[in-house]
């Protein structure tokens, strides 16, 4: 089993898709830095911030669409 | 000479009637104050002179020109709740509104700069609004409502939120902005009214029930009476009085007697006579006037 | 000019809630992961063990184009709704917090005011979608094979088209309701209702705004288009002037104070 998963990792060209990682990294980033420099968000601060850490790319977009509060 | 007239103006929300008939006309260079309790209809009143809300009825010409043409490059106004872009600094927010005003950028840079120190946000312009403070906001506020040079401002309740000190200080900046320009702000604080206004207009449930100076209206209310102050002893003069044809009716309230009279004039005479002829120990003679807050009270109740 | 510090202040503003990074981004991403992820899946599978011994994986591999009409159909549904999500307070919250208050008493003109936040929400849509399109046309070629350059640009400027008309749906609800949510629930609702009524309308009249999305799927896969493309396009054109023109109208009615 463990073979056959780093085979499966090995059998990616990340090459390829290593812009992808990348962007998704900025937008998660930007996400976090945004949490924290923000007042308060829709909701309870603290439940933003997991669901941009553990929901990997719709978590910090959501965040942005409805979490963010732009009179803050 | 009046700028502004307003006629009979009406504002009715699903039928109930806010403003019953409101016609007033201001001068130029005048501060009045528009003087009701809460849910008098001031907010509304302001508003349908600003433009923000239409009348049912009536109409208000501003120089000639009717509230049917656009009448804001002439008026400046802050709501009783400013909100402002909290993303922005305050000097943005000033050069942004000036310039949505028509200023050049120039002059919108040059306006902004010059109003923030003004009103004592200088050191605080390049701070986002959001972290500003009430007083703060409030005097923001009255920088964007004059940014465009209005020939009116008009502010709603500009005091009433602040604590003593922001009270302080935006009274002192009113007091400040009547050499510029008409100001007409409302207000349910009888005393802010009473210290920088020239004149008020009273409304109350909709109805306009005094227009003019703060004199005037005590004229029209006037009670006939008169406080005379003695060293001491004052009952002993009350036979005395009450026996002079003028005089109705004497009641005693420590050193001082309340003399209820017919006319004033008359009476005044009779009594200063009596005093010099029996050598009353007089301490002060005052013709009696209602307090601002009396006078309010009884029109109001009317 | 008037018009140019409205527009320079929602461009600002975009800049400042970080939309400008946020949306480019999501676009790509959505766009691009659909092709990429299409492209992998069997490998995956197939390494992971997960198929029963002996079953044949046999998963037809897409053209090019195909794989590059993935691209729209996640930008149909996540793209559009993260347009009208984003767009669902655009006035309705300015007016909502009462900022509009201090605003509409300076002489500011109604068409100016809606019309810059429509135009400047439209460059950023635009520009991230354009993002997204040329990401996905990227890896279609590394992954799938040639697709022809020009064949991403007219696609770009038929979803274009798409995009706006549900971005203008977007301010004309902001128009009447104070509400963001509602603003945001009502063109959702519409605009599903709006796509799904597609096929029902097509079969009796030419040139109903969802069109445009099999006119994208025959233009990417024949690099041509049958049927009246050019009238479908310009009464989508048309609706998006009416809305635009209705909202400023009815925005112009409305009482701005509450």
């Amino acid at each position: 089993m463990e073979q056959t998963f780093s085979e499966v990792i090995s059998s990616i060209p990340w090459g390829i898709v290593a812009p992808l990682l990348v962007i998704q990294s900025i937008l998660l980033i930007v996400a976090l830095v945004d949490w924290f420099r923000i007042e308060s968000t829709n909701g309870p601060k603290w439940v933003w911030l997991i669901i941009i850490l553990f929901f990997n790319i719709p978590g910090p977009i959501l965040y942005f669409l409805i979490g963010r509060r732009n009179d803050g | 000479m009046s700028f502004i007239h307003v006629q009979h103006l009406k504002k009715q929300f699903d039928g109930t009637a806010v403003i019953e008939d409101v016609s007033f006309e201001l001068e130029k260079g005048m501060c009045v104050s528009l003087l009701g309790p809460n849910g008098a209809g001031k907010t509304t009143t302001l508003r349908m002179l600003s433009g923000l809300m239409k009348p049912t009825s009536g109409l208000i010409t501003f120089e000639g020109k009717s509230n049917k043409e656009d009448i804001r490059s002439w008026i400046g106004y802050l709501p009783q709740y400013p909100v402002f872009h909290n993303w922005m600094s305050g000097r943005e927010f000033l050069i942004y509104v000036a310039r949505l005003a028509r200023l050049s950028k120039k002059e919108a840079a040059s306006r902004a700069d010059q109003l923030l120190q003004k009103v004592g946000l200088h050191e605080a312009k390049n701070r986002r609004i959001g972290k500003y403070s009430g007083g703060m906001k409030q005097r923001l506020g009255i920088a964007q409502a004059m940014i465009h040079r209005p020939k009116l401002i008009m502010l709603d309740e500009p005091v009433s939120s602040l604590d003593p000190n922001g009270r302080r200080e935006v009274l002192n900046l009113i007091e400040e902005l009547k050499k510029e320009t008409t100001i007409l702000f409302s207000t349910h604080i009888l005393s802010d009214a009473e210290e920088v206004s020239d004149r008020l207009l009273l409304l109350h449930n909709g109805i306009l029930h005094h227009s003019g100076t703060i004199e005037e209206l005590q004229a029209t209310q006037a009670v006939n009476r008169i406080i005379i102050e003695f060293e001491s002893h004052s009952e002993q003069y009350i036979e005395q009085l009450i026996s002079l044809p003028e005089v109705l009716q004497v009641e005693p309230h420590g050193d001082a007697l309340y003399v209820e009279v017919n006319k004033i004039k008359d009476a005044r005479s009779a009594i200063l006579q009596q005093a010099v002829e029996h050598h009353w120990p007089l301490t002060s003679f005052e013709i009696g006037r209602l307090s601002l807050e009396e006078l309010f009270m009884k029109v109001v109740n009317e | 000019m008037q018009w140019m510090t409205l527009f320079q202040k929602e461009t600002l503003e975009n800049w400042r809630n970080f939309k400008w990074l946020w949306v480019p981004i999501t676009f790509i991403l959505v766009a691009a992961l659909d092709p990429v992820t299409t492209h992998y899946l069997p490998v995956i599978l197939e390494k992971s063990g997960e198929l029963p011994e002996g079953a044949i994986l046999d998963l037809p591999t897409p053209t090019p184009p195909e794989a590059f009409l993935l691209s729209f159909g996640q930008l149909n549904l996540l793209g559009v709704a993260v347009v009208l999500l984003m767009t669902m307070g655009i006035i309705a919250a300015e007016r909502k917090s009462g900022v509009t208050e201090l605003i509409l008493v300076k002489p500011v003109s109604y068409t100016a005011y809606i019309t810059a936040k429509w135009a400047s929400t439209l460059v950023l849509i635009f520009f991230s979608l354009f993002l997204g399109l040329l990401t996905s046309w990227y890896y279609v070629n590394i992954l799938y094979g040639d697709l022809a350059f020009s064949i991403m640009i007219g696609s770009f400027f038929l979803y274009s088209v798409w995009i706006t008309f549900v971005l203008t749906i977007s301010i004309f609800m902001n128009v009447f309701f104070k509400t963001p949510g509602l603003v945001g629930f009502l063109s959702v609702a519409l605009i599903i209702l709006i796509n799904s009524l597609n096929g029902l309308v097509s079969r009796f009249i030419d040139g109903y705004p969802p069109q445009i999305n099999a006119y994208i799927r025959e233009y990417v896969i024949n690099g041509s288009t049958s049927g009246d493309l050019w009238l479908t396009l310009i009464i989508t054109l048309l609706l998006i002037g009416v809305l635009l023109i209705s909202s400023v109208l009815i925005f112009r009615k409305k009482e701005l104070a509450a």
